[in-house]
């Protein structure tokens, strides 16, 4: 009685999804908000369901998973993540690929024509200490890679007074398009979505661990929509969205 | 008899004690404010439990600590008329009056012998001292009580309003014949009113 | 004006606030009638664990739902046996993490209602030959409605404005669990989605405006009630 009641709710709530099979259930990481979106809306007008996505921290995500959460695709914003759902077989093994990579890069107000030298480390240093330096939150992925970067290049012990941090790289970013801090460490792909922001500096790949994004179906996804999507998302064609939005096909 | 009351009661630092046995008609407990009149009054309604003791009204044993009696106060039939009216604030005045009421009969006559007619449809809020105490009086006698509990029934009321309730009070005593426990502290009232005085 | 979806996120904040309100108001008002009336060793401890969701962090009450609703958990694992369903990334779930989230306020506030109402009138009822029963239907009940209703619509208020235990408990779905608050923090991840900001927001606003003047408006009767006695 009560399950055909919610049933009933949930239907109302997904009629118009009714007249093709199911949608999968995407749980991606909130960075790959405008990407997947984009890539969503061009599998729907191929003909396919569209998939639904729930955007928030890829840490959320997979403890939602762990639980016992029913969805098709995790898309996680690092390797760590992935790596505890699979240690734990709540992925299927074959299906998990690294699909996207992304850059670290400095920002500048568009206005401003500062231009970031990666060398000699006295240099950088110099730039970078000049004024508040935005950076995300130590323990998100983007903060992480920022620090490691710094550190490689031999300037984190100058620069790290003057670093304010945004509790995502998004809040970052905001940081810098309001002018509260003149320079930001963010992902190319965040500097590629805000018109306020020019990337003033790209970070060698070799500085910091490599910015990866894996995608893998869930061992409890029964859905044949959900896997799908997903190779559509590996695909040249599904990447090809991404690559749009400043992400790095692999 | 018709009042058969032994209690003893500690209240705070206070011990309230009785031992009255009262005939018929209008008994009045008679002593200054504040030495538990009150309290008799609501160990007689079942509202607060004695210590120890026995309490029973016309022949029937309400309390008794020895053989474990105590009547849920609901069970009583006391027509308790407290010191403030106690309307229910949310029902007008016909419908505070038939609370108690198993039907409409006895309506009629009540309200023409407290001369609360013209107040059936108003809202208690709306009603002078004097009224609410008639309406109050009223509601207790149409729950079919088996006795009557009155609790300084003309205290704060004006001289006028006093006479109006006096009445209604001597009106209730001869016509209903039911047995009555009156607390008041006024010497004037116990003597017009009682048919027995009692000090406490 | 609200695009078509924005409407839909509009409506399924309400359709999550109303049946998490109408859901607990009657679990709020036996708490707080117990809270108000009854005297037990361990009161104290119930009052404070009613209270908890109200001070501990919102992304703890909804992970400790996470793990309680969760297929292996407690409650998870008896709803899957009894009803066959799960609540995870469902509105369902949204739900109790609204509700749970709500109970306090709506305790509260109830219970101060039931603590006002003058237990002369009840004791009076009783003498006029009612029975524990009849006077709380007849004398207890309505005379605290309105403080019970304020406090449920203090509820509903606080239920479409809920984040941090939604969230963390059954994440972020567009047009399952994405309520006003969720939709307006993924705006807020997307350059050049101010717009979209603003709108939800002073929906939200307004929302949370509408449910507290009407609540105070209750609350007021109650006030006034008590000098009617």
């Amino acid at each position: 009685m009560i399950r055909s009641l919610l049933m009933f709710l949930t239907l109302l709530a997904a009629a118009p999804a009714l007249a093709q099979g199911k949608p999968p259930l995407v749980l991606a990481a909130a960075s790959l908000q405008e990407s997947m979106n984009a890539a969503a809306d061009a599998w729907a007008t191929a003909g396919h369901p569209r998939p639904v996505i729930s955007f928030a921290a890829s840490s959320a995500l997979a403890r939602q998973v762990e639980a016992g959460g029913d969805a098709d695709l995790f898309v996680s914003a690092d390797q760590e993540w992935m790596d505890a759902l699979a240690a734990k077989r709540l992925i299927v093994p074959a299906s998990r690929v690294t699909f996207l990579g992304n850059r670290l890069v400095v920002v500048a107000a568009k206005g401003n024509p500062v231009r970031i030298p990666v060398r000699p480390a006295a240099a950088l240093a110099k730039v970078l200490a000049a004024g508040p330096l935005a950076m995300a939150d130590a323990p998100v992925p983007a903060g992480k890679y920022g620090e490691a970067a710094l550190r490689s290049l031999g300037v984190w012990a100058t620069v790290a007074p003057k670093v304010v941090r945004g509790d995502s790289v998004r809040a970052a970013l905001t940081l810098v398009e309001r002018g509260a801090a003149p320079l930001g460490i963010v992902y190319a792909t965040d500097a590629k979505a805000s018109r306020a922001v020019r990337i003033a500096g790209v970070f060698p790949a070799g500085s910091h661990p490599p910015i990866t994004y894996p995608v893998a179906r869930l061992a409890r996804s029964t859905n044949p929509e959900g896997e799908a999507f997903r190779r559509f998302l590996v695909s040249r064609a599904g990447k090809a969205v991404f690559v749009r939005y400043g992400f790095i096909a692999r | 008899m018709s009042f058969e009351i032994r209690v003893t009661k500690r209240l705070g630092e206070a011990d309230v004690s009785l031992d009255l046995t009262a005939g018929e008609g209008l008994t009045v407990l008679f002593g200054p404010s504040g030495i538990g009149k009150t309290s008799v009054l609501n160990m007689v309604a079942g509202l607060l439990r004695p210590d120890a003791g026995r309490i029973a009204v016309a022949g029937r044993m309400l309390f008794d600590d020895a053989d474990g009696i105590d009547v849920a106060p609901e069970r009583r039939r006391a027509g308790y008329v407290f010191q403030e009216p106690r309307l229910f604030p949310h029902r007008r005045v016909r419908a505070n009056l038939l609370y108690g009421a198993a039907d409409e009969d006895g309506l009629a006559a009540t309200v023409a012998m407290l001369g609360i007619g013209h107040l059936l449809d108003r809202w208690p809020r709306t009603l002078s001292g004097g009224e609410a105490r008639r309406v109050a009086i009223g509601r207790a006698l149409l729950s079919d009580p088996a006795f009557l509990l009155l609790d300084e029934p003309l205290s704060s009321l004006d001289r006028g309003r006093r006479g109006e309730i006096m009445d209604a009070i001597l009106r209730v005593r001869d016509e209903a014949g039911l047995p009555i426990l009156m607390v008041t502290h006024d010497p004037d009232e116990a003597e017009r009113l009682g048919t027995r005085i009692v000090g406490v | 004006m609200l695009t078509a979806a924005e409407w839909g996120i509009v409506a399924l904040s309400l359709k999550v606030g109303g049946v998490a309100m109408a859901a607990v108001l009657p679990i709020a008002f036996a708490l707080a009638w117990v809270l108000a009336r009854v005297r037990f060793p361990g009161k104290l401890l119930l009052d404070a664990v009613v209270h908890l969701p109200l001070v501990v962090p919102p992304v703890v009450t909804g992970w400790v739902l996470l793990l309680a609703f969760a297929p292996a958990g407690p409650l998870g694992g008896w709803l899957e046996r009894w009803f066959g369903v799960s609540v995870l990334f469902r509105w369902t779930g949204a739900a109790i993490a609204a509700g749970i989230m709500a109970l306090p306020l709506m305790v509260r506030a109830m219970r101060l209602s039931i603590e006002a109402v003058d237990r002369r009138l009840e004791s009076a009822a009783r003498t006029l030959g009612a029975g524990p029963t009849r006077v709380f239907w007849t004398l207890t009940l309505p005379l605290s409605l309105p403080g019970v209703l304020a406090g449920a619509v203090l509820g509903f208020a606080r239920s479409i404005g809920e984040f941090g235990a939604t969230i963390t408990f059954v994440s972020n779905v567009p047009g399952e669990t994405q309520t006003l608050p969720l939709a307006i923090y993924s705006a807020l991840q997307q350059p050049g989605a101010e717009a979209t900001v603003w709108r939800l927001s002073a929906m939200s606003v307004g929302l949370s405006l509408i449910a507290l003047l009407v609540s105070e408006l209750l609350t007021r009767r109650v006030r006034r009630g008590l000098h009617v006695l």
